[in-house]
């Protein structure tokens, strides 16, 4: 791997401090823990008491549940309880933060072969394990739709038939339309059937996407326990205060009898975000009275959230100087028999189809479709990585077609910082036009081509941030050091060296003496989520706050001391100073308690409720643009990826160190995505569920040269103009190998370009 | 999930034999685990007994005697591919290994516990078939040696007796004018296709030749049809190519859910080429 270059401009900076620490790649605070395995993750928790727990799944993709007959196996010893749908007479079952869809155990009727029908207890894996097979279930199977075609056909089986409660993201805003639709998004702007009759040259295709797993390397693991207070879960989530809700819903608790925990989590990229599976460990745990662990397994983490399948066709009219003019697109994308974030995927691709250029008009709809397979949901720039390709690619169609190189119809066509994205979202911050041609300049574009060898771009923005609703804390203890609070939880991505080195930047103290804590909702601050890239853009600006907020307490207690105005003082490592004098940050704090204890709280809150974001958001647009240079085999249409370029338009890198390996993670399972990830269904029955054949990339995958280009153009609304980074880098993969093979006269409109179906294209190409 | 086992350590070949005709269905010969364990942890199968034979001495030497380099059964792949002796007297055999899966299954697995699992994805067994390797079966009442293309008998199915344990691999330099090669094609960490080729020219023509296909079927097979194209036959260009494209139209294709037959009949024409090409080449070089 080549060492990444550094475009890195000056923030615009919002302390007053010079920059030190942050824009600094300093090691991550959590590495020692993490290489000798003392990093405590879910799986590793032992609860007194703890009994263990396993699923019983389906293995129809649709039927009735006509008896569950636990009997046998609660008689088996060493079992304690058996969880059926039965036993959640009491509760509020059905959750779902979209569509309140998904029952925490099946109840009378299962919708996919892997939905959980029944739940083991036991005093140990194995016992609960061999309990499974002794759970009798008679099952009258009915016709199932185990394709987007199938669910979409006049007539077909609906997978819900009764009506649907929106979940806490779509209140007010969710509409359900005919037959297994579950959400319909549309843009529409200037009229796209004139727009496009007009249009001097049109391409249009249609185009597939698979079904993909996000696979983290830690399945979800799941520690429940009641007590008197209520319930406590210690989860590897990625949303610890939405978990939290929709728990205090099924179990009709207030929010305060639930405390979620979440320990280091070992990667997500979308598979845990949202409630995964502590509702049904949570139901057992309460029908066992003693605490329950639950770890899927990697067949099981598959069935319990994926990336949905996509059809889509589009069409884009360009005139004839290549100015683009009109683009329609549907989008239909299977969520599964629950929605999961299907609603919200279905609105990324929508929002991603145009692509980031200015249209005269635009006519887009995106359906996310209910089918009898496992749920799909959230995964790395969802949405974004769906369509991004194929808009791309009909760029590069149209330009071949025209005679004009890609980049520059790029050039000519890509929106300008400042400009409208989508209708009444906030205006562009980055220069599009400049990310394209430095992976471009990256992967040799416009130097001789040896032969076979191709090249492509893809340049795209995702809406990111998700929602800017942040709270954190910071505690400097009586000796100076600090405790720091925030719910971000750390999956790997770095965010507690990175919150870490904010609230050492605006403290002025060394790095080392500053501790993270992690999530749990009675003890850190709410945070809305973790994903979106949005950890170091939104938390970090609350740390940043609730950092400033000590800062100013210790300013006015020394101004106090001293007698001075605050602008004659200074922070400088770990004390406050005028001219040559100074009294460290322990003492100022024994001074305004008068004793030697105390603590200082500072508190950060970003809301959109008082001016953060904008109301139509998006928080910012990230970037995503990518570069590749690939070589093709003919012989067995194995293609070779020589160069990849990537774009992190990072407004300010905090740490470049992670900034740049955020970007080659998403690069690497961009790779995975366009060449060889895809789980593989026989009448819904999922066939690849483990990872000897559902094959995930490895270091042996890693393109020959790997260019991770940084840049810091201070214009992101995060901490001394961050904005995050972290998915848009997986988004531009696929199309920037798929507009390669377009150099080499090869249309790809499906992915993934296994070298089969690279050698049957050449085949008809021949 | 890996249900318990108890583990036997025997010092001595005999007495791993008697353990096992003792406990029969109920024990597995365990080298290096990278295959049984996965089978257990999936649940697909269970032995309450396992019989370690990484414990008895010897059992993993490689070395070259009266002409006949020897690998011992627990010998890692690891160890064949940087073995001087294996690199000396039979190059392929430790190219070959160095190719296996990754790092890990190679530091691990062993060449007895690739062969006796009889995956039909193994590299080692389709290169040793071409070679007609000899496999040497132990049990408390003696050894018996049989040749590699007669050992696999089906998928995951040996002719390996319940009680026996595969002690060493023999493979004897190749004979003058002879020359070895493998292609492999994968699309996982096993390959999709393979094709090992053993051809020897003698006053430039062929005089004998083995094209084994494998990966694609239950086991490792010689295809006749190809090895009579070649006979006899100057080893150019269309010759070759015609050799190879029987061998891709003739060989023993079994369905998967990854890539299509036709696809895979392709690959193995391919790689019969290369390594028909790449084993004349090596022939014409090798006195
Ligand atoms: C991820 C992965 C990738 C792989 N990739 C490849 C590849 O690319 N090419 C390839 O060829 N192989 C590949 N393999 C298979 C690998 O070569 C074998 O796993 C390994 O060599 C098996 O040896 P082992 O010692 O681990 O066998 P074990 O798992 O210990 O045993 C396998 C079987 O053989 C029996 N057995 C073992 N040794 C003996 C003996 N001496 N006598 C009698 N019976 C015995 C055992 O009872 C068991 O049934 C891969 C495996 C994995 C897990």
């Amino acid at each position: 791997m080549t060492a990444g270059r550094r475009d890195s401009g000056e923030g615009k900076g919002g302390a007053a401090a010079p920059v030190d620490v942050v824009g600094t790649p300093v090691s991550r605070v959590d590495a020692l823990d993490k290489v000798t395995g003392a990093a405590k993750y879910t799986g590793d928790l032992i609860v007194p008491g703890m009994l263990y727990g396993k699923v019983l799944r389906s293995p129809f993709p649709h039927a009735r549940i006509i008896c569950v007959d636990a009997s046998a196996a609660e008689r088996i010893p060493g079992v304690r309880a058996v969880l059926t749908g039965r036993d959640l007479a009491d509760l509020d079952p059905y959750y779902g933060h979209a569509v309140r869809d998904r029952p925490v155990v099946a109840i009378d009727r299962v919708r996919f072969a892997g939905e959980p029908v029944a739940a083991v207890a036991a005093d140990d894996e194995h016992t609960a394990h061999a309990a499974l097979a002794a759970i009798q279930v008679e099952y009258q199977e009915l016709p199932a739709v185990t394709d987007l075609t199938m669910a979409l056909n006049d007539g077909a089986p609906r997978v819900h038939e009764e009506a649907l409660r929106p979940g806490f993201l779509h209140s007010g805003e969710f509409r359900r339309e005919e037959g297994n639709i579950c959400y319909h998004y549309r843009i529409a702007r200037g009229d796209a059937a004139r727009a496009m009759a007009a249009a001097d040259v049109v391409v249009e295709g249609d185009y597939t996407f698979p079904a993909v797993y996000q696979y983290a390397m830690e399945p979800h693991t799941v520690v429940a326990q009641w007590s008197a207070d209520g319930l406590t879960v210690w989860a590897c989530c990625q949303h610890p205060y939405l978990v939290r809700a929709e728990l205090a819903g099924i179990f009709r608790l207030p929010q305060s009898a639930v405390r979620v925990i979440v320990p280091y989590v070992g990667g997500g990229f979308g598979s845990k975000s949202y409630t995964r599976m502590e509702p049904l460990t949570a139901a057992l745990a309460r029908k066992a009275g003693r605490p329950i662990r639950i770890a899927n397994r990697v067949d099981e983490a598959m069935l319990t959230t994926r990336r949905h399948n996509m059809r889509c066709w589009l069409r884009t009219g360009v005139a004839r100087d290549g100015r683009v003019v009109a683009r329609e697109c549907r989008i239909w994308l299977d969520t599964g028999a629950y929605a999961d974030n299907g609603p919200r995927v279905a609105l990324a691709a929508g929002d991603a189809a145009p692509g980031p250029y200015r249209w005269q008009a635009v006519a887009v709809d995106a359906w996310a479709v209910y089918t009898h397979m496992p749920p799909a949901g959230s995964y790395r720039a969802f949405g974004a990585t769906h369509l991004q390709w194929i808009g791309e690619s009909q760029i590069d169609v149209l330009a071949h077609r025209l005679g004009i190189d890609p980049v520059e119809c790029r050039r000519r066509n890509l929106l300008r910082p400042g400009e409208e994205v989508r209708p009444g979202r906030k205006p562009l911050e980055a220069d599009l036009a400049a990310d394209v041609s430095k992976v471009a300049a990256a992967v040799g574009w416009g130097t001789p081509k040896p032969p076979l060898v191709g090249r492509g771009v893809s340049i795209g923005v995702m809406g990111a941030g998700a929602n800017p609703a942040s709270t954190a804390a910071v505690r400097m203890q009586a000796d100076g050091t600090l405790v720091l609070l925030a719910s971000t939880t750390e999956i790997g991505q770095g965010a507690r060296t990175v919150l870490a080195q904010i609230a050492a930047q605006e403290l002025a103290l060394p790095l080392e003496r500053i501790r993270v804590a992690g999530a749990d909702t009675h003890v850190t601050p709410y945070d809305r989520s973790t994903g979106a890239s949005r950890s170091t853009t939104v938390a970090g600006l609350a740390v940043q706050r609730a950092a400033a907020d000590v800062r100013e307490q210790l300013l006015d207690i020394a101004s106090r001391v001293w007698g001075l105005p605050r602008v004659a003082l200074r922070l400088h490592e770990g004390a406050v100073w005028h001219e040559t004098e100074s009294r460290s940050y322990a003492d100022l704090i024994a001074t305004h308690f008068g004793i030697a204890g105390g603590e200082l709280i500072g508190r950060g809150e970003v809301a959109p409720g008082r001016g953060d974001g904008q109301a139509a958001g998006p928080v910012f647009w990230e970037i995503s643009c990518g570069g590749a240079e690939v070589e093709l085999d003919p012989s067995t249409g194995r293609i070779r990826v020589r160069r990849l370029a990537s774009v992190a338009d990072v407004g300010k890198a905090i740490n470049p160190q992670l900034v740049e390996v955020q970007d080659e993670g998403a690069c690497l399972q961009g790779l995975g995505n366009a060449f060889f990830e895809e789980m593989l269904f026989d009448g819904g029955q999922l066939i690849n569920g483990s990872l000897l054949e559902y094959r995930v990339p490895t270091m042996a995958d890693l393109p020959d040269e790997f260019h991770s280009i940084l840049v810091g153009n201070g214009v992101g609304p995060g901490p001394y103009g961050a904005m995050g980074v972290g998915e848009g880098a997986l988004a531009a993969v696929p199309g920037a190998i798929v507009n390669a093979l377009l150099d080499l006269g090869l249309q790809m409109r499906d992915l993934p370009l296994t070298p089969e179906r690279v050698w049957r294209r050449l085949r008809e190409v021949e | 999930m890996l249900r318990p086992f108890e583990i036997h350590e025997p010092a001595t070949v005999a007495e791993a034999s008697r353990l096992l005709a003792r406990l029969g269905e109920q024990a597995a010969v365990y080298a290096g685990g990278t295959e049984l364990l996965l089978l257990m942890k999936e649940g697909l199968a269970h032995f309450p007994h396992l019989v370690n034979i990484k414990t008895i001495g010897g059992l993993d030497a490689i070395a070259f005697e009266d002409g006949v380099l020897r690998l011992g059964a627990v010998a890692t792949h690891r160890e064949i591919e940087t073995s001087p002796a294996a690199r000396q007297h039979a190059p392929l055999v430790a190219r070959v290994a160095s190719q296996v899966g990754n790092l890990r299954v190679r530091a691990a697995g062993t060449i007895g516990g690739n062969l006796c699992f009889a995956e039909p994805h193994s590299d080692p067994a389709a290169v040793l078939v071409a070679w007609d390797a000899t496999l040497v079966l132990a049990r408390a009442g003696g050894e018996r040696c049989v040749p590699a293309a007669g050992f696999f008998l089906g998928m995951l199915q040996t002719a390996r007796e319940p009680d026996e344990i595969l002690t060493a691999v023999e493979v004897r330099p190749l004979p003058p004018g002879t020359g070895a090669a493998y292609h492999r094609f994968a699309l996982h960490e096993r390959p999709t296709a393979a094709v090992a080729a053993v051809v020897t020219v003698r006053d430039g023509a062929v005089a004998a030749a083995r094209v084994v296909v494998g990966s694609v079927g239950p086991v490792p097979v010689r295809v006749p049809e190809a090895e009579d194209a070649l006979a006899g036959r100057r080893p150019e260009g269309e010759v070759l190519r015609a050799a190879a494209e029987v061998a891709g139209r003739r060989a023993d294709v079994l369905e998967d859910m990854f890539t299509s037959t036709e696809y895979k009949r392709h690959l193995v024409s391919l790689l019969a080429a290369r390594a028909l090409h790449d084993a004349v080449s090596a022939a014409r070089t090798a006195h």
